[in-house]
C-alpha cells in the first residue's frame, strides 16, 4: 500500500479491507472511509514476547493498527516526512520516528552491540540513539519523520559516508556503522569544531540525513 | 563549489581545498574531511579582539579534504550568494558557510542593529567566491536601484550586497505611546544599487513591539 505525498509534512494513504497498517498513536489527521483505529499495547508486531523486548529495549514507541477500506492522511508535529519504499531488505531506524508503515513489513528490534561490540554500545549512548534501534523488512513502503527535509545518500564500496550523528535519520542495506572519533587536543581545551564524534556507515545501501542536528 | 540539496541542505564538493563553514553544521559526508575549530572567527589577531569587543562572534570550523560535504543548520533554509569582488554584509547568526578565499571582517551598522536585535555591529564578506546564507522560510532577494529605495523591516533582515546606504527611521506617533502602535514603528531604509535578503519571518526586536 503506497503512501501518496501531499505535501511535505503530509502523506495519504489507501486502506485496503484485509491489509493493516501501523502508525504512530495519534499521528492521524483525517480519513475518509470507513476506517477503524486500535490502539495496539503491544506496540507492534509479534506477539507478547516482542512487547516485553521493546519495553526492556526502550523502544515502545505507542503505535496504533490501522484498518478498513478508505484513505488516511498522517503527520506529527509538523515534521517532514520521508516516504521509504523497502524491496525486501531492511531499514533500522529509531521507533519515535516512524509515522506508518505497511502491516507486511516485519518489525523487530535489533541491539547495537551486536555490532562494532563496545564501540557499538558507546555509539548508542554518544548518539542518544540508546542500545536499541528497530528494524522493518520486507517488502512496502515506510513513512519516517525528520526535522527540516531529508537527503538520500547512497553508500557503495570504497565509498564511505559519514553522518553528524544527531542528524542522522535511518538506513537501509546492508551497511555496517560504526562511531568514528575524531578527538584532539583541541577539543581537550575547549576548541573543538563540534565535529568530534561520527558515524561511519560502509557497505551498500543508502542513509538518509535531516538538514537538522535537532532530535525530534 | 556550492550546490543545494533540497532547500535546507548546502552540499559543497571539496578537491583539497577549504571552506570556512558555523562549528558544528556538518550533517554528513564522504570521501575524506578534517575539521579544525578557527579561533575568533578566522579574521586573525586582530579580528578575534575586535569580535570579542562588539559581540559579533561567530565560531568557525575550516573544513578541509577530499569529497563531497554536507551543512545544514537546524532546519533554515539556505541560499547562495555570488561575490565578484564586492562585499556581503550578513549577521554572524545567518552566515553558513563560506568560500576559504573570502575575508570576513566586522564593521559598525549604528542605530539598525540596535533595533533590529543584532547587536551594533555586523559581519561583511569581502573577495570573490561563494556564500551560503541561512534564513527562517525561504528568502527573497529585493533589488534596490537610485529611484525605488526600499523599507524593509528591522526583523526580517538579513543580509545586503552593494552599494547601498542604510537610513534607520521611526513611525513612531501618539498612537504608539498609549499602546495602539501598529508593530511596525521602525523600519530600515536602503537606498542606492543593491540586493537586500528580506526572510519571511521576524526576529523578536525591540522595534517589533510597539
Amino acid at each position: 500500500m503506497p503512501f501518496r505525498e501531499i505535501n511535505a509534512k503530509m502523506v495519504e494513504a489507501t486502506v485496503v479491507p484485509g491489509q493493516k497498517m501501523y502508525s504512530q498513536r495519534g499521528a492521524m489527521l483525517a480519513y475518509r472511509g470507513e476506517v477503524s483505529f486500535t490502539p495496539n499495547i503491544q506496540g507492534g508486531q509479534g506477539g507478547v514476547m516482542s512487547m516485553i523486548g521493546r519495553r526492556v529495549a526502550g523502544e515502545s514507541t505507542p503505535l496504533m493498527t490501522v484498518e478498513g477500506s478508505g484513505t488516511v492522511m498522517f503527520g506529527h508535529g509538523g515534521h517532514h516526512i520521508q516516504v521509504i519504499n523497502l524491496s525486501g531488505d531492511t531499514l533500522y531506524v529509531e521507533a519515535d520516528r516512524l509515522l506508518a508503515f505497511d502491516g507486511t513489513l516485519q518489525q523487530g528490534t535489533m541491539f547495537m552491540g551486536s555490532q562494532g561490540g563496545v564501540m557499538g554500545m558507546v555509539r548508542g549512548q554518544v548518539t542518544g540513539q540508546g542500545l536499541f534501534t528497530t528494524t522493518l523488512k520486507g517488502h512496502g513502503a515506510v513513512a519516517v519523520m525528520a526535522h527540516g527535509g531529508v537527503i538520500e545518500l547512497p553508500i557503495a564500496p570504497g565509498r564511505d559516508v559519514h553522518v553528524d550523528p544527531q542528524a542522522y535519520v535511518a538506513h537501509h542495506g546492508d551497511v555496517r556503522n560504526k562511531l568514528s572519533t575524531a578527538l584532539g587536543w583541541r577539543d581537550m581545551v575547549g576548541r573543538g569544531s563540534g565535529e568530534a564524534f561520527q558515524l561511519e556507515l560502509s557497505g551498500n545501501g543508502a542513509v538518509y540525513v535531516q538538514a537538522s542536528e535537532e532530535k525530534l | 563549489m556550492f550546490r543545494l540539496q533540497g532547500s535546507r541542505t548546502l552540499a559543497v564538493d571539496l578537491a583539497g581545498d577549504a571552506v570556512k563553514a558555523k562549528n558544528g553544521s556538518m550533517v554528513a559526508y564522504d570521501g575524506r574531511m578534517t575539521f579544525k575549530k578557527m579561533t575568533g572567527g578566522g579574521d586573525g589577531l586582530r579580528g578575534m579582539v575586535t569580535r570579542r569587543l562588539t559581540g559579533e562572534q561567530m565560531s568557525v570550523m575550516e573544513v578541509t579534504g577530499q569529497g563531497t560535504c554536507y551543512f545544514a543548520d537546524r532546519a533554515s533554509e539556505i541560499n547562495l550568494v555570488s561575490l565578484h569582488g564586492d562585499k556581503l554584509y550578513v549577521e554572524a547568526s545567518n552566515l553558513l558557510c563560506t568560500d576559504a578565499g573570502l575575508r570576513t571582517g566586522t564593521t559598525f551598522t549604528g542605530l539598525r542593529g540596535g533595533a533590529s536585535g543584532n547587536g551594533l555591529f555586523t559581519t561583511t564578506v569581502e573577495g570573490t567566491g561563494q556564500v551560503a546564507i541561512t534564513s527562517d522560510g525561504a528568502a527573497v532577494a529585493l533589488r534596490v536601484s537610485a529611484q525605488y529605495p526600499l523599507f524593509v523591516d528591522p526583523g526580517a533582515y538579513i543580509a545586503h550586497q552593494g552599494s547601498l546606504q542604510q537610513h534607520f527611521q521611526s513611525g513612531v506617533n501618539f498612537r504608539t505611546l498609549i499602546g495602539e502602535g501598529s508593530g511596525e514603528s521602525f523600519q530600515i531604509r536602503f537606498e542606492g544599487e543593491g540586493v537586500v535578503y528580506v526572510q519571511p519571518s521576524e526576529r523578536n526586536t525591540i522595534g517589533g513591539d510597539v
